[in-house]
């Protein structure tokens, strides 16, 4: 059933204060297959990972009310199995002692590359998921193809 | 008979067997202040007149040339040397006088009466000679202590007559001015201080009124016409009846110090910008990364369009041909084509990104051209300008790295306009606003709360005040008073110069103005700055 094949798609939730970043995002990730979930504030975030089930959340950190990493670290504890990402500008301030902790995968730098962000995609999330879709790619790309930050 | 007054110390050398009429009796009717004492060779004396003590000796000339010995040993620095004669003799008396003696008594009958009157007059005379001797010693060694004192003073000195011409010079005042002692002395002072108007040049008001002045700054224009900027201070000099010489003046170099000011103006303003990059590098990239992903994305659909396009140009062809087969199959491609590109989305949000991005770019324009406002040099002359106007540019280019923590509420109302240095005052506001980012940064952390900075500005006592009113740490009683020094700072280091307030402090009180701090810790900090109206003083406008 077709509804069978749109539930299969992975969820990605996409958390920016700025409107036009969020539709950017949407519109570089238009074709990769993903059910996005775009939302202005991560008490809104918060609301949608209470309501249903999310595999990636890509958050930028600097939001009124509560940063990035803030929101992750509650997602971790509601959502463990759902991969975590962060979009900013702002890297300086935070540790990567506190990104580990969180347990962030991936650290995208605005201004962003659709490319290196498409990649960073598929690679986390089908580790998260089934390792097996990317049959032709390889399984661990070059450091400076993705955004994802390994151990 | 007169009498010596002070002690009088008396030496009679005489043979130790001298069989002659003791002089010292006729020495005592000096009275008891006069002591004699009795010495029997020309060595001894001379020792004991050695310490500058005694005020007269009386020599026997029966000492023979021990006497001669003892004239010519004291020599004319010695105290006087009164010779007794016994038999009369020229020869003797002759020898005395050669030799220096102050006088020649004869061992007569009136010897005990001439003696005494004798030897007053010669204590008289030495005395007087001492002490004008002390005297002109001590006047020459005052002259040379101050002469000391002025040539190596650090300032320069200048005294000139009644008419502003000088005097005398030191050699600082010499190296400031650039010419020497002697082209200066008899030079009228006023051109040095050419464009400025007479009542206000600090000397000629000194000359004038009799006025003071301390450590006030002027300009001083070289015969080259070099202008030097100089810290100077003037005061009357009179004599000891209180009659009007003239004027002195010292004065120092304050081209080095005035050249520091500007560096550390220039230092702490390329701090605060330091701070700002990071917060508008952050407000940049937004609409960056937005834009950039935008223009791919536009490639893309243009790409998608250029297809539809290419399949819209063979429909055209296949129309112009007439084969009513190939019309329909090109019609039917076109349709299937722009379905799976999903045409009509790809133009709207082909429109919308075009839209968001010129927004975006709009936004980093902004952003610049407030940057470029505040990195500007300032202007050599106070402006007539609205406080509200670059105090609102200022929260403009400071709100992005702080809008994340912090409600901004702005209440600005109509203001006098104020004669100012825009970019300083800007610098003022700048440091202002940070300090307060950053009290409620320390306060909150990552609580997840915010904190409120009010900005407000009123007309207050024929000025303008600004306040800047944060919910942050506030700042302990203890430092509230140094926080305006040099150099001080509670946070870290490498976080703070120090200068922040010190700078702000002194932009605000060279504009006139004051700049006043209330605080409660764990409640908030207030900061007034307040600054005089174009025409304070005069009426309203």
């Amino acid at each position: 059933m077709r509804a069978n094949i749109a539930t299969e798609r992975p969820t990605l939730l996409i958390v920016d204060d700025e409107a036009q970043i969020l539709s950017a995002l949407k519109r570089a990730l238009r074709c990769e297959g993903y059910e996005i979930v775009a939302v202005e504030s991560a008490a809104a975030a918060l609301r949608i990972l209470d309501e249903r089930r999310v595999d990636a959340i890509l958050s930028d950190h600097k939001m009124p009310g509560m940063s990035g990493v803030q929101l992750l670290a509650r997602a971790a504890e509601m959502r463990p199995n759902a991969v975590r990402m962060l979009i900013t500008g702002w890297t300086e301030e935070i540790s990567p002692k506190r990104l580990q902790k969180v347990g962030i995968c991936a650290l995208v730098t605005k201004p962003w590359d659709d490319a290196k962000l498409k990649a960073t995609l598929r690679q986390v999330l089908g580790a998260a998921q089934t390792p097996s879709r990317q049959a032709g790619g390889s399984n661990i790309p070059d450091r400076s193809s993705d955004y994802s930050l390994r151990r | 008979m007169k009498r010596a007054g002070a002690e009088v110390q008396i030496i009679v050398v005489r043979p130790a067997e001298s069989t002659a009429a003791d002089p010292t009796s006729a020495l005592r009717r000096l009275g008891s202040g006069a002591r004699v004492e009795i010495l029997h060779s020309a060595a001894a004396c001379r020792a004991r007149c050695r310490d500058g003590s005694v005020d007269l000796v009386v020599a026997e000339a029966a000492l023979g040339s021990e006497c001669w010995k003892l004239l010519e040993g004291l020599g004319s620095e010695g105290p006087p040397v009164v010779v007794v004669n016994r038999d009369g003799s020229e020869y003797a008396a002759l020898e005395a006088f050669k030799r220096g003696a102050a006088d020649c008594v004869v061992a007569g009958e009136e010897f005990a009466d001439v003696l005494p009157v004798v030897a007053l007059e010669q204590i008289q005379r030495w005395r007087a000679a001492r002490d004008q001797g002390v005297a002109e010693r001590r006047i020459r060694d005052l002259e040379s202590y101050n002469q000391n004192i002025i040539q190596n003073l650090n300032s320069a000195l200048l005294v000139v007559d009644l008419d502003g011409r000088v005097v005398f010079s030191n050699p600082p005042a010499e190296e400031i001015l650039g010419e020497s002692a002697e082209a200066l002395r008899g030079r009228p002072i006023w051109p040095w201080f050419a464009g400025i108007p007479r009542d206000e040049i600090h000397v000629a008001r000194t000359l004038e009124t009799g006025e003071r002045f301390k450590g006030y700054e002027s300009t001083l224009t070289r015969a080259d016409g070099t202008v030097v900027p100089i810290g100077i201070s003037s005061a009357p000099v009179s004599d000891g009846a209180g009659n009007k010489l003239g004027a002195v003046a010292v004065f120092s170099d304050l081209t080095e110090i005035k050249l520091l000011q500007r560096k550390v103006l220039q230092t702490e303003k390329m701090a605060s910008i330091g701070q700002l990059a990071a917060g508008v590098a952050h407000e940049i990239n937004n609409p960056m990364g937005f834009i950039h992903a935008n223009l791919f994305q536009m490639a893309e659909y243009l790409t998608d369009l250029q297809r539809v396009w290419d399949e819209v140009g063979a429909l055209q062809a296949a129309v112009a041909e007439g084969e009513p087969v190939d019309i329909r199959r090109r019609s039917e491609s076109l349709a299937a084509l722009s379905k799976d590109l999903n045409v009509s989305f790809v133009l709207s949000d082909f429109a919308k990104a075009i839209r968001e991005s010129q927004e975006g770019s709009e936004r980093i324009r902004h952003i610049v051209n407030d940057l470029r406002d505040f990195s500007h040099r300032d202007s050599e002359h106070p402006v007539l300008a609205d406080v509200n106007q670059f105090l609102d540019s200022t929260a403009g280019i400071v709100w992005p790295m702080m809008k994340h923590l912090v409600v901004l509420e702005k209440e600005y109302r109509d203001l006098p306009r104020v004669h100012c240095y825009p970019m300083q005052l800007q610098q003022v506001f700048m440091n202002l606003l940070v300090n307060a980012y950053q009290a409620i940064e320390q306060r909150i952390g990552d609580s997840g709360e915010a904190g409120t900075i009010w900005l407000r500005t009123e007309p207050r006592a024929g000025g303008v005040a600004i306040v800047v009113k944060d919910t942050g740490v506030g700042i302990a009683a203890e430092n509230l008073d140094r926080i305006f020094d040099p150099f001080f700072t509670t946070k870290k280091v490498g976080m703070g110069t120090g200068l922040g307030l010190s700078t702000c402090f002194n932009i605000i009180e060279r504009h006139g103005g004051s700049l006043v701090a209330e605080s409660e810790p764990g409640v908030g900090t207030v900061f007034t700055v307040w600054l005089p109206g174009a025409d304070a003083g005069g009426g309203e406008d």
